[in-house]
């Protein structure tokens, strides 16, 4: 198997990418969330935020040193995570709908691969999984809900989630990379993770689609095609 | 634009520690929405790590007898 400049197999250099970018996403996730703890439009919803933010950055935390499994470094203390994030998740998310959005797709983009991860190879890995999955079914519950509540509250409601869903998927869409990735394509086969970069963009988008079909509304998230502002390394698409 | 939410929906939220403890009544949650009130109460009400909780509609509540 080929090596990579950082000496590692092209598996494990995948790997350590997408284990460092999905605990650097759920600190920053976490953080985005966490200020929706004192502005969210209901008492209600606020304290769910706070817990979702709690979850996030338990999971950033026990995250990285998976790292260390898969033969990295990483500074102890972390504190918000890395430059592995999304770029939307730089800073303040615009509103209420765009919390939505990341709660439906950048959350999901990453359980999704966390999903995958259940039996994975690297044991300190799948225990993490099982752990976050359980956790990441109420955040899962909370985001449908809310998405139906603004598909049914008004047209313009509706389109505003479209509008923010559709922007957020250009980036979570990337998280999962090119699917003909060789390091993807050879993690899998190492059963390091299950699912193809296609299958897990597959699997988000089928549940989307009809959560929104159900409520007579329609959203296309098509597959992405550009990948040359894409950083591997970061796994963040900065056009 | 954050939307505007008025909801009035009240539920009553019971839980219990052990299983020899009966459900006894631990608050309420103000949702319309029945998944995001589940939703709510767990993360309202998370004080203690619970082996049981529910919620009913205040609405379905009958009064044997009226203070």
């Amino acid at each position: 198997m080929s090596t990579t400049a950082a000496g590692r197999d092209v598996a494990t250099d995948c790997m350590v990418s997408l284990v460092g970018a999905l605990a650097d996403n759920k600190a920053a996730l976490g953080r985005r969330y966490g200020e929706w703890a004192v502005s969210a439009p209901t008492l209600e919803s606020a304290v769910a935020a706070a817990a979702m933010a709690q979850d996030e950055l338990g999971h950033a935390r026990s995250t990285y040193p998976v790292l260390k499994a898969l033969g990295v470094e990483e500074p102890d203390e972390t504190g918000f995570g890395g430059d592995r994030r999304l770029v939307l998740l730089d800073r303040e998310l615009a509103d209420w709908t765009a919390m939505i959005a990341a709660n439906l797709l950048v959350d999901g983009a990453l359980t999704t691969f966390v999903a995958g991860c259940v039996d994975s190879s690297i044991t300190s890995m799948a225990q993490r999984a099982r752990k976050i999955l359980q956790e990441e079914g109420s955040h899962r519950v909370h985001a449908e809900a809310w998405a139906r509540r603004l598909c049914r509250a008004s047209d313009a409601q509706a389109e505003l989630l479209i509008e923010r869903l559709a922007s957020t998927w250009e980036q979570s869409a990337r998280f999962a990379g090119p699917d003909d990735d060789p390091g993807a394509l050879a993690a899998v086969g190492l059963g390091m993770f299950s699912l193809t970069p296609a299958r897990q963009r597959a699997m988000v988008r089928d549940w989307l689609v009809a959560l929104l079909s159900a409520e007579g509304r329609s959203i296309e998230l098509p597959e992405p095609v550009d990948w040359s502002a894409w950083d591997p390394r970061t796994r963040r698409w900065a056009p | 634009m954050s939307p505007v939410v008025s909801s009035t929906r009240v539920w009553e939220v019971f839980a219990r520690r052990e299983y020899e403890e009966p459900l006894h009544h631990v608050g309420t949650i103000t949702e319309d929405d029945e998944d995001l009130a589940l939703v709510a109460a767990r993360s309202i009400y998370d004080e203690h790590p619970w082996i049981h909780m529910i919620i009913v509609p205040r609405s379905a509540i009958r009064e044997a007898i009226r203070p």
